[in-house]
């Protein structure tokens, strides 16, 4: 019960706002306050929400985003696979600062729209502009079985002309930040389904990335890494990374920016398009 | 050139660490000399030449095929298409001639009487050809059965068919073939000579099939316009 409160409290932090390091630190504070004393959260703070705006009006709140440039604007997209049309017109357009959120249903091309923003397959129309640096992370794979994590770092590192120790470095941090101890002994092949997804993850922040495009890349995260994951996201943002996130969870959505729905809305000649 | 040499590294030590594979494919150069050794030599050093090329060249399909889903991102990550088919053929190549290394010396410690010059070039052909043939069929091919089957049916023509024959120099392997029979039956300066160019030949040619495959399929999509950040 304290563990819900305390996720709803720490969503309500974010969602109005409150700078990330300060709303871990409140969120701390609540939960060590709950551990010794043992009450009840509703009774000893009432509903999160309210308990989120008085440590709003409290501590402030971290200056809102001023609109960055367009990093990403991918605009008429269309892809069919043989007879099935799995894209139709589809456009989105996400500026520096900005996450954005790929939606839909099972089936219905996010993961073909991603994969199309980041240049591995062609559309068959529209065209997609990216200003600086193209990071990816997809929904599985892109890992090598038989290379260790920091080997992993170094053979990224390297495409950006990163010396090894640098990249080591840069990777066990960035790892750290989804709570991941990197630099053990271990192949690729024997991580966890979710560790393993923490690599791909962090090889995708390590060239530090102006566009970072994620597919569904929380799977088999567990609830920590789950909150460390978006709580990364948020200071990506923040330092000014524009963001699209392929996701399933709508749950989330009050963290993004922009929402991409590629659901069809007809059995036929449907059109997805952003919504702010 | 860092970038080329990150890849090879990686290949090298990705391949070192399927020891497994590896043993099961120093099986069959091995079990190939073994099994004529006491009967004709030539037949036997031949097999050894054609099973080392069937174990780099499967080595080089299962680290192309391995790689596949990872290159798309390193491209992204800054590397060029030459830096990661190069890199990995390095790499290959390296292990094949570490690998060579034994099957040179059995021959010399059997004490054949046999041009061991010659069995040293034809090792490196072996070697040159096999890496960027399993490279070419890996990057063909998406799956390592089916890659594995080709390559399977490519040695068993090339063990098979006649070498005097004007198809059996569309095989991979004739060159190491033609100068094993130099280094083992002493023949005239010929065989050596056609052997080598072959080998050259093929292995430019695998390599350029390589990097025009790999170039395609890494290449930057027409519909993706990078900007510089402003």
């Amino acid at each position: 019960m304290n563990d819900d409160w305390l996720r709803t409290f720490a969503a309500e932090l974010h969602h109005r706002r409150v700078a990330a390091d300060a709303a871990r630190h409140v969120v701390a504070e609540a939960a060590t306050h709950l551990r010794d004393s043992g009450g009840d959260p509703w009774a000893v703070f009432g509903p999160p929400q309210q308990y989120a705006g008085a440590i709003v009006e409290s501590i402030g709140t971290a200056p809102g985003p001023r609109p960055g440039p367009v990093r990403l604007h991918a605009r008429g997209i269309t892809k069919r696979y043989g007879r099935q049309t799995v894209l139709r017109d589809a456009t989105l357009t996400v500026r520096a600062g900005q996450i954005a959120a790929v939606v839909g249903a099972n089936g219905c091309g996010k993961s073909t729209f991603l994969r199309i923003c980041a240049g591995l397959i062609s559309p068959d129309a529209g065209e997609v502009t990216v200003s600086g640096r193209l990071g990816y992370c997809p929904q599985a794979g892109g890992t090598a079985d038989f290379l260790l994590a920091d080997e992993h770092f170094v053979l990224v590192g390297a495409g950006q002309g990163v010396a090894r120790g640098p990249a080591r470095r840069a990777g066990r941090a960035a790892a750290r930040q989804l709570g991941w101890e990197a630099g053990g002994n271990v192949q690729a092949r024997h991580l966890s389904g979710g560790t393993r997804q923490k690599l791909n993850l962090t090889m995708s922040t390590l060239s530090e990335p102006d566009v970072l495009l994620l597919d569904e890349p929380y799977q088999g995260f567990d609830q920590g890494t789950y909150v460390n994951f978006w709580d990364q996201l948020s200071r990506l943002r923040d330092a000014g990374t524009a963001i699209v996130v392929v996701t399933h969870l709508l749950n989330q959505l009050d963290r993004v920016d922009t929402v991409l729905d590629l659901t069809p809305a007809q059995p036929a000649g449907w059109t997805a398009g952003g919504r702010p | 050139m860092n970038q080329l040499v990150t890849v090879a590294e990686m290949t090298l030590r990705e391949l070192l660490r399927r020891r497994g594979v590896l043993l099961l494919l120093l099986l069959m150069p091995l079990t190939f000399y073994l099994i004529r050794r006491d009967g004709y030599l030539g037949q036997s050093v031949r097999s050894l030449l054609l099973g080392v090329g069937w174990a780099v060249s499967t080595a080089a399909l299962f680290a192309t095929t391995a790689a596949r889903e990872l290159e798309p991102r390193l491209r992204l990550a800054g590397y060029r298409p030459h830096h990661l088919y190069l890199g990995r053929m390095l790499g290959l190549w390296t292990v094949g001639l570490v690998v060579s290394v034994p099957f040179f010396l059995l021959p010399l410690s059997d004490g054949a009487d046999l041009r061991y010059g010659g069995l040293a070039a034809a090792m490196l052909c072996s070697v040159g050809v096999a890496a960027p043939f399993g490279m070419l069929i890996g990057t063909l091919l998406p799956r390592e059965l089916e890659g594995t089957l080709l390559l399977l049916t490519v040695v068993t023509v090339q063990m098979l068919i006649d070498p005097a024959g004007s198809g059996a120099k569309l095989t991979p392997f004739w060159s190491s073939r033609e100068i094993a029979t130099w280094a083992v039956d002493h023949t005239d300066e010929g065989y050596l000579t056609r052997g080598v160019l072959h080998g050259f030949v093929v292995t430019a040619l695998l390599v350029l099939g390589v990097a025009t495959v790999a170039s395609v399929r890494l290449r930057r999509r027409r519909h993706l316009r990078h900007l510089p950040v402003g």
